[in-house]
């Protein structure tokens, strides 16, 4: 049993096995992720960030190797455990954010409690209290195409949170925000540690990696992490 | 809630239509009386069918219509009459009647 | 927990109108076409229900056994002496011929049906009063007058005191006094009748004096019926019975689910529905397809995707079922099944208004639904199914 929120052993992921288009985005990497602590995954595109992001938070198995959260191996988890481990430990921020345009914020930033057993209206007063923490409460009636890029981000940011998970996973958070913005969401990250969470950021933006609010690097090249602590 | 706007919707149409139908309850008494006279006059003409189309014998008269109808209006003959497509063709045509036995156009069992 | 599981579905179907909300202008669409089928589809069967209710009900009290004679494969004149024979048999009360035969009216353009009522039928016992009749009915001995259907009266701008001109046998015109109206809630049954004295009728159409048109058998036991047929048969082998049970068959299939009326019109109406169908299951949009990628990847699992779907497809279906049966149902009831005169009339001169109750058959309308609304929910999920089987990392590449 480790201490460690999320322990990955000698994880690989491959594509197209035994094929001429084999690929290999994340290739034998171990890596230990804390408790309350923000990590970035620095690279170039297309060195398996994304990838590494989406094995860390269950969204795909590992081809071979171990993922233990919190202590438990979910890489042979049927799909139904696994999404209900996903569920409970992590919230995404994605990349193109993938707001669902026509409803209202509130509504976006609910939806991942829809399936979930918990009644509408302690749905609804969660995700106003996330909405009020994230400065958007004048918005929450709003369609998320009348936002702005940086409301937008937050949006994303609520949805993720909703769930009460332990960690966020954040993919190129600040690929659309100008300085300034960057800026403030680093701010929010921050705060989400002060609250005992912890933050996996990929990017390749050095706003972000050089930021002095972050605790780890660990940077990585074809699949593999350099240096930081493997 | 949206939910309770579609099920306030789909109250609102069976309300419509439980409606509609009820209006037609009070006239049943009527209707009831009105079956009794019509009766009696059936009996008392001795009516066999009901008087919708009138353009061709097995149209006016689908009950009465001898099994050669079809060979007059055979289906499959380009129709001369519209109710030609709606009323099937005798069943003598479709249920092979056995040798020997009664030509009725239904036997009983 | 069953609270909370409540809350759980009701969730889902609040997004799932929410989502539907966003299409609008599609989705109405949709409704209004579905809606429109639903209603054309339960107007046929309001309307042959009712027609077949109707017909079973007033022809009951149709005769019990008829005996027509066959002649080189047509119907042909029976002579009278069948029915000494026929009356011979045991359990065979009284047998009396019926007169009638059609008419041409060229000035109209419309068949009658002219029917001869003799004092036979008029002194016959029990018979009540006739209510249905406006004016006065023939009485026995009188000649030269006539009763009419309202459709007759209508095409040949008559009323009671007026006279109908027909041309007889000979080529002669022959003028009856309309003495007498078959009222309008009869006019199922009397519309294109013009009922005559049988000496009258007879003269008109030049019928030899010993024979009828057919033969009406009074038989004393229903059960008998049959066998009575089957013993008329072996002595006069040209002789047609047609049995009472069998004009209440031909009137089960003539509007009947299977068959006849509905079928004819039911299919085109059908194939259009399927067409609707169709296009819905091989058309999720792209858009679709990345809203069930991004409610995978934030932890929706498959079966709440197929449920967003189902409800998607139930809410649709439903608010557009309820609404086309309840159109259809007021069509009928209101407006006398007035869009599908046309197709129901053809070329029928005389088709009488039909003015009748619909009634609400859970049979027809279960067929109903289950050939629209689960056909279209299975439309709306199966499509879904396979975007939503898909991993959910996808979205994460996805742009
Ligand atoms: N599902 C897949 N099938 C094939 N190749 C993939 C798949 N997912 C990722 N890759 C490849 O893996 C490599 C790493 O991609 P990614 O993890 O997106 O890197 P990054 O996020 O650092 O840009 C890329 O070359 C990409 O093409
Ligand atoms: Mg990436």
């Amino acid at each position: 049993m480790s201490r460690e929120m999320i322990t990955l052993e000698n994880v690989t992921r491959v594509y197209n096995q035994g094929r001429p288009n084999e690929v290999r985005p994340v290739d034998e990497v171990s890596l230990d992720i804390g408790h309350g602590e923000i990590l970035v995954l620095k690279g170039p595109s297309g060195s398996g960030k994304t990838s590494l992001l989406a094995l860390i938070g269950c969204m795909i198995r590992p081809t071979s190797g171990r993922i233990l959260v919190a202590g438990r191996d979910v890489a042979k988890l049927p799909e139904r455990f696994l999404t209900g481990v996903r569920r409970d430990t992590f919230g995404f921020v994605f990349q193109q954010l993938h707001l669902i345009p026509g409803i209202s914020v509130l509504e976006n930033v609910m939806l991942p409690l829809y399936p979930l057993e918990i009644g509408f209206t302690a749905a609804k007063r969660r995700a106003l209290e996330l909405i009020e923490q994230l400065g958007l409460a004048h918005r929450k009636g709003f369609k998320v195409e009348a936002l702005s890029g940086g409301e937008r981000q937050r949006v994303a940011i609520a949805r993720a949170l909703i769930n009460a998970p332990q960690a966020i996973l954040a993919d190129e958070p600040t690929a659309h925000l100008d300085a300034g913005l960057s800026g403030e969401l680093m701010q929010i990250f921050e705060t989400l540690r002060g609250q005992g969470k912890t933050v996996v950021i990929a990017t390749h933006d050095p706003l972000v990696h050089d930021s002095p609010l972050i605790d780890r690097v660990a940077t990585m090249r074809d699949g593999r992490i350099l240096d930081g602590d493997g | 809630m949206k939910y309770h706007i579609l099920f306030g919707l789909l109250s609102a149409e069976l309300g419509l239509l439980a409606t509609l139908h009820l209006q037609s309850a009070p006239s049943a008494e009527r209707l009831q009386s009105e079956l009794a006279d019509k009766r009696a006059l059936v009996s008392k003409l001795g009516l066999t069918d009901l008087a919708l189309w009138t353009e061709a014998r097995y149209t006016r008269h689908p009950s009465q219509a001898d099994r050669f109808a079809a060979f007059q209006d055979f289906p499959s003959s380009i129709e001369h009459f519209p109710a030609g497509s709606i009323i099937a063709p005798p069943e003598p045509l479709r249920m092979p009647v056995e040798a020997g036995s009664a030509p009725s156009r239904h036997r009983a069992p | 927990m069953g609270s909370y599981h409540l809350g759980r579905h009701l969730k889902i179907l609040e997004f799932a109108l929410s989502s539907m909300l966003r299409r609008r202008t599609k989705n109405l669409g949709l409704v209004l076409v579905f809606a429109a089928l639903v209603f054309l589809l339960s107007s046929i069967v309001f309307l042959t229900g009712a027609l077949r209710t109707e017909a079973l009900a007033t022809l009951e009290a149709s005769p019990q056994l008829l005996v027509q004679r066959a002649m080189a494969g047509r119907h042909a004149l029976i002579p009278l002496d069948y029915g000494e024979l026929i009356a011979r048999l045991p359990g065979v009360g009284s047998v009396t011929p019926r007169y009638w035969g059609y008419y041409y009216d060229i000035y109209t353009g419309a068949n009658y049906t002219l029917l001869g009522i003799g004092d036979q039928g008029l002194e016959s016992p029990g018979s009540t009063p006739l209510r249905l009749v406006e004016g006065s009915f023939i009485m026995p001995g009188q000649r030269r007058v006539c009763l009419i259907g309202e459709g007759v009266a209508r095409v040949r701008g008559t009323r009671i005191g007026g006279m109908v001109s027909l041309r007889d046998a000979r080529g002669w015109m022959q003028e009856y006094e309309v003495i007498g109206l078959f009222a309008s809630p009869s006019r199922l049954l009397t519309n294109d009748l013009i009922l005559l004295p049988e000496a009258d009728l007879k003269a008109h159409f030049g019928m030899p004096d010993d024979r009828a048109t057919d033969l009406m058998v009074e038989v004393y036991n229903p059960h008998e019926v049959d066998n009575i047929s089957r013993k008329i048969l072996e002595r006069l082998p040209d002789a047609r019975p047609i049995s009472h049970a069998e004009i209440q068959r031909t009137y089960e299939t003539l509007f009947n689910w299977r068959g006849g009326l509905l079928l004819a019109m039911f299919l085109g109406a059908m194939a259009a529905f399927m067409i609707l169908a169709w296009d819905k299951a091989t058309g999720l949009s792209a858009d679709e397809r990345r809203e069930i990628g991004i409610l995978k990847a934030i932890g929706w699992e498959t079966s709440d995707i197929l449920e967003l779907k189902l409800w998607e497809g139930a809410a649709l279906a439903l608010v557009a079922f309820l609404a086309g049966v309840t159109a259809g149902y007021a069509h009928v009831q209101r407006f006398g099944s007035e869009l599908l005169m046309p197709v129901l009339e053809g070329w029928s001169t005389l088709f009488p208004a039909i003015d009748l109750a619909p009634q609400l058959d859970p049979y027809a309308l279960g067929v109903l639904f289950s050939l629209t609304v689960v056909p279209y929910i299975v439309a709306t999920v199966v499509p879904s199914w396979k975007a939503a089987i898909t991993d959910p990392d996808r979205v994460m590449r996805a742009s």
